[in-house]
């Protein structure tokens, strides 16, 4: 794993002068992506482009050196990620092509000289990588079918600047961090910027699942490979419990063991919950008894989980660590959390990972498995059940007992709010409209969406007529209109806030903070097919989440732990953030003052959230929690990068090749 | 302060909203999450000495401004 990042230029351009003005800058942008890969800075300069590269080595650590380039053709290629089926990609390859190297970068070069940027559809991976094609200048961008890894892109007139992280295109000096109105906006609601969008004015994002070619004197021109095909037709009507287990069980070994392949030793977070007990079982399996496994620990009750992470380490044998995260560290974290997230955030919940990912390294490790994923394929979550019962409801939208479903599913809420008729208030937002693509989100949407209720008038402004929700569903394929409900929100889900915040924000960037590579077994795309072929009862049976995993983990994994209520992952704000144990940036950076100056929301109002939350002796809802994430981590975000994010003595130290 | 100007200046003291328009559902426009509902109630309860019964707790009373004000005002005539 590792960071990338390039820029294009006219070709034909004298050697010193292209020397002159795109070597400094590829220094720069590969140096601020040192914590990516603090093993190897490496740039290249070409004619027409220079490429750069930050080394986390992990495969043939002697010769997998980056920027690599094909020797017949002097095609390069720069790569952050792996690609877990390099070895069988290889077998098939070494007839054609003199494979020098026994790197998975390398197995890129030879496929794309096989079948060119098609050559995606034969990875099974995550990866984010740019080939520069010196036949006829050419650039080739791509990135893996869930963006597991992140891709950046801005263009100025016949420069395109492309990078791992925005902050090395700030780097170089090709725009100035500027907070997008519409991009802001976007994420109060889906939590994310959009699958094409950033954060900043200007700075755009490859998404997932897509190919692009920025060919001479023409715009880059993307195209989408791989999205989640959940069909109707793909369901296979004859499965059996019997055998969606014996398939899962089959795929999900695969899975493991292909994400096990490293020359270095591959350990995994263990949360205490189904999904990473169940990696963590499998994969100790398959090492003989020597994973390693991480998890992170709270003070209070109501986010703490040590007690079965404990159960699970012990039942297993493996090696554990654990770190304790108070409420006053991710206060502290926070600013540097921004930094690497380059996001505004509706949650606190990446700061422990950011901790998480630093224990991890101070064990010398570098590579982690994590169980994220397997609440989207394998429906999870409470807002599939939420989908089944509002479907379920709309078929009878008069009736008053199916609203009362709600109070099974949402058990911890007041009672006021449950009377069947404030249910159906509540919970009947579009209940007349089912076939809507947006159906199954429309509760979360409305709901995140309340943070803008605190935006100022001025920013009110920019935006107005901009329908963020709006916007992102015209993006989506027409198939997905046609899917069934669930498959319609599991669809959603992958697409926002799957790749754009947990693989992203609280995933990728959290991670290699600390130089550390995340593997997803559950995000093995041959696990979505499968998925695609279960009928829906076996994943949700009626109110039972995750049915089939479930089952399946009844073998391998301590019963208190299938049994137990699903537990939703969460970490303190308002205790972290406001009140006696609030860090001093926070006051700084809330303060009226500051809020007006920034310009995103309204100062006066944010001073009474932050003086209600500062006195309040009841618990902060989920509505002022996530207004004060939001709120903190865009004004941390509009400072993140004033200051120059290379360091001149790092710039120094990458290592230009000469072509 | 007339009622309606009273929970009017609540709301927006509590959740941040000024902009909604007296028939405008709460829970439907966002303005009151079902929690939010919960500490409205409250509200009404202390600031006009009556007690809710868990048969009120309906929309048709307390899911808008105007379904309030009737409500108050039919259960002001009943004491």
């Amino acid at each position: 794993m590792c960071g990338i990042a390039g820029v294009t230029f006219a070709r034909g351009l004298p050697r010193a002068d292209a020397h002159a003005r795109y070597e400094p800058m590829v220094r720069r942008m590969t140096a601020s992506l040192h914590h990516r890969g603090p093993d190897a800075l490496r740039g290249i300069l070409l004619d027409g482009a220079a490429l750069g590269h930050a080394r986390l080595s992990i495969v043939d650590i002697a010769a997998g050196h980056q920027p690599m380039t094909d020797p017949d053709t002097g095609i390069t290629v720069v790569f952050n990620g792996e690609i877990f089926n390099h070895v069988e990609l290889r077998e098939k390859l070494r007839d054609t092509y003199p494979f020098r190297t026994r790197s998975d970068t390398e197995v890129i070069l030879a496929s794309f000289l096989a079948r060119g940027i098609d050559c995606v559809e034969d990875f099974n991976g995550q990866f984010a990588f740019a080939i520069y094609d010196p036949r006829d200048g050419s650039l080739w961008l791509a990135r893996d079918r869930y963006g597991k890894r992140p891709l950046y892109y801005f263009e100025r007139g016949d420069s395109f600047f492309f990078a791992s992280e925005a902050k090395a295109i700030f780097a170089a000096g090709a725009t100035a961090a500027e907070l997008d109105p519409r991009a802001l906006l976007t994420t109060f609601y889906l939590w994310t910027p959009g699958p094409e969008a950033s954060a900043f004015a200007g700075v755009r994002a490859l998404p997932a699942g897509h190919v692009a070619r920025l060919a001479r004197g023409k715009a880059l021109e993307a195209r989408c490979y791989w999205w989640p095909d959940l069909a109707d037709e793909r369901v296979d009507r004859g499965m059996t419990e019997a055998r969606a287990l014996e398939e899962l069980g089959a795929l999900l070994d695969d899975a493991i063991r292909l994400r096990l392949r490293a020359d270095v030793p591959v350990a995994a977070y263990l949360s205490g919950g189904i999904d990473s007990s169940l990696i963590c079982a499998l994969a100790q399996k398959q090492l003989g008894g020597s994973l390693q496994t991480f998890s992170v620990t709270f003070a209070h009750e109501r986010y703490d989980e040590r007690a079965f992470q404990k159960q699970v380490a012990d039942a297993l044998s493996t090696e554990h660590h654990a770190v304790h995260v108070a409420d006053e560290d991710i206060g502290e974290l926070l600013p540097r959390v921004v930094e690497h997230a380059e996001n505004v955030l509706l949650r606190t919940a990446p700061a422990p990972f950011f901790r998480l990912s630093a224990l991890v390294h101070d064990h010398r490790t570098k590579v982690v498995l994590t169980g994220e994923g397997a609440d989207e394929v394998f429906l999870g979550y409470d807002l599939f059940k939420e989908t089944q019962v509002r479907a379920f409801w709309a078929r009878h939208p008069r009736s008053t007992c199916r609203p009362r479903l709600f109070q099974r599913l949402y058990r911890y809420l007041p009672l006021s709010a449950q009377s069947p008729e404030m249910l159906r208030q509540f919970y009947g937002i579009g209940i007349e409209n089912p076939g809507a693509l947006e159906f199954s989100h429309l509760i979360r949407w409305t709901n995140s969406g309340r943070i803008t209720r605190f935006l100022s008038s001025a920013f009110r402004e920019k935006v107005a007529g901009f329908d963020p929700v709006g916007e992102f569903l015209r993006g989506v394929p027409d198939a997905v209109r046609r899917f069934r409900p669930l498959a319609r929100a599991q669809y959603l889900e992958i697409r926002t806030l799957l790749s754009g915040y947990l693989l992203s924000s609280q995933g990728d960037r959290m991670l290699m903070s600390n130089s550390v590579e995340g593997r997803f077994p559950f995000l093995d795309h041959r696990l979505l097919d499968l998925s695609a072929r279960l009928p829906d009862k076996l994943k949700l049976k009626v109110l039972d989440e995750k049915y089939v995993l479930k089952r399946f983990a009844d073998r391998l994994v301590p019963r208190l732990v299938t049994e137990r209520e699903k537990f939703p992952y969460r970490a303190p704000v308002a205790e972290a953030l406001v009140g006696a144990r609030a860090p001093q940036w926070s006051g700084e950076v809330l303060a009226r003052g500051a809020v007006d100056e920034v310009g995103v929301f309204d100062g006066a109002k944010v001073e009474k959230l932050v003086a209600r939350l500062s006195s309040q002796s009841t618990a902060p809802s989920e509505a002022d929690n996530m207004a004060l994430a939001a709120i903190a981590t865009t004004q941390l975000l509009a400072r993140a990068f004033r200051g120059d994010h290379a360091s001149p003595a790092r710039a120094e130290q990458v290592e230009i090749l000469r072509s | 302060m007339d009622t309606r100007s009273v929970i009017r200046s609540f709301i927006g003291e509590t959740f941040f909203v000024e902009d909604f328009a007296d028939a405008d559902s709460f829970l439907q426009k966002g303005v009151i999450d079902s929690t939010g509902m919960l500490e409205l109630v409250a509200f009404i309860e202390e600031r006009f000495s009556i007690k809710l019964d868990d048969a009120e707790l309906v929309p048709q009373n307390l899911d808008s401004l105007d379904n309030i004000c009737h409500f108050l005002e039919t259960k002001q005539k009943k004491t």
